[in-house]
């Protein structure tokens, strides 16, 4: 991997997963990542990850709790 | 619900709906203020799930959490008239919730590898990406954290620094912009972006052990083309 963009995409990858760059920025690790295999596999496992911890954080509310807190809630005043 | 009504018969609702139309917008003008408890558990309640599993990750046990969600809601409900309709209610939520574990719970859960990250140095974290140097392992890499079962991630979550967890968490599970990130864990934006970049170092290179301990990361070498 000679230095043809990699090193501003890399640390800018997870900038432009969360699109969190500017345009010009954003279009020209665009650009790079058409070209750069190594680049896309760093971004494909960026975008792997973030699915991973969504996947895996998926939670519901226990019933009680939401009793409990319904009643809790209706027993305050409204100010 | 009614979204995908809509959506499945778009033709036939367009039809039944205009007769009605003049008498929903009565309706709506004619109704006084809303009450603000049934406008609190319209629109705040829907979040209980989520923000029941941000607290999971915060507090790391479901009763701390339990608790902490009740607290968070209780001071939302009491505090709804300061919230201004048509911002972001998600965000203010997470504030509160954030700033009630910050304050409560942090305090008491306290030890000495949680919370302080600042005097984490980059070699500390160690390096992901040069452990994967080639391409076909970095595919590998993916597909191997593809597969983990999800007790493997919680438990790798659950042992990251807090600073870096929640930002991860506020980031990756719930979608928040660095911005608003920054807003809720009342921290710069730049150490955001530092919080989730050592995060996510840290969560991939334990994934990634995870996946080789199950065996994952060499079984799917092969198998791995998509």
């Amino acid at each position: 991997m000679t230095d043809c963009g990699c090193d501003k995409a890399r640390a800018e990858l997870e900038e432009y997963l969360r699109n969190e760059i500017c345009r010009t920025d954003a279009s020209e690790i665009r650009a790079h990542l058409e070209t750069c295999e190594g680049c896309q596999s760093e971004l494909h496992i960026g975008i792997v990850l973030t699915q991973t911890v969504q996947r895996a954080c998926k939670e519901t509310a226990p019933e009680e709790l939401r009793d409990q807190l319904m009643a809790r809630l209706r027993g305050l005043q409204v100010l | 619900m009614v979204a995908t009504a809509v959506l499945t018969n778009p033709v036939e609702l367009s039809f039944g709906v205009e007769p009605v139309t003049p008498v929903v917008d009565l309706g709506v003008m004619s109704t006084p203020t809303p009450d603000p408890r049934a406008l609190f558990e319209e629109q705040a309640i829907p979040f209980l799930d989520q923000l029941y599993g941000a607290a999971l990750r915060m507090t790391r046990n479901p009763s701390d959490a339990q608790d902490l969600v009740q607290e968070t809601f209780v001071k939302a409900f009491a505090a709804f008239a300061q919230f201004e309709q048509g911002t972001n209610l998600k965000a203010w939520l997470y504030r509160i919730l954030t700033n009630t574990f910050i304050n409560t719970y942090r305090k008491k859960q306290r030890d000495p590898y949680q919370g302080s990250t600042s005097d984490m140095e980059d070699w500390q974290l160690g390096t992901a990406e040069s452990a994967t140097a080639s391409l076909s392992s970095r595919s590998a890499e993916a597909e191997a954290i593809d597969h983990l079962p999800d007790s493997d991630v919680k438990e790798a979550l659950q042992s990251i620094p807090e600073d870096f967890r929640l930002a991860v968490y506020l980031a990756d599970v719930e979608g928040f912009s660095y911005q608003e990130i920054a807003d809720i864990m009342k921290t710069p934006v730049g150490t955001v972006m530092s919080r989730l970049h050592r995060g996510r170092r840290l969560l991939r290179g334990l994934l990634t052990d995870y996946a080789r301990e199950r065996g994952l990361a060499t079984a799917s070498v092969k198998g791995s083309k998509k």
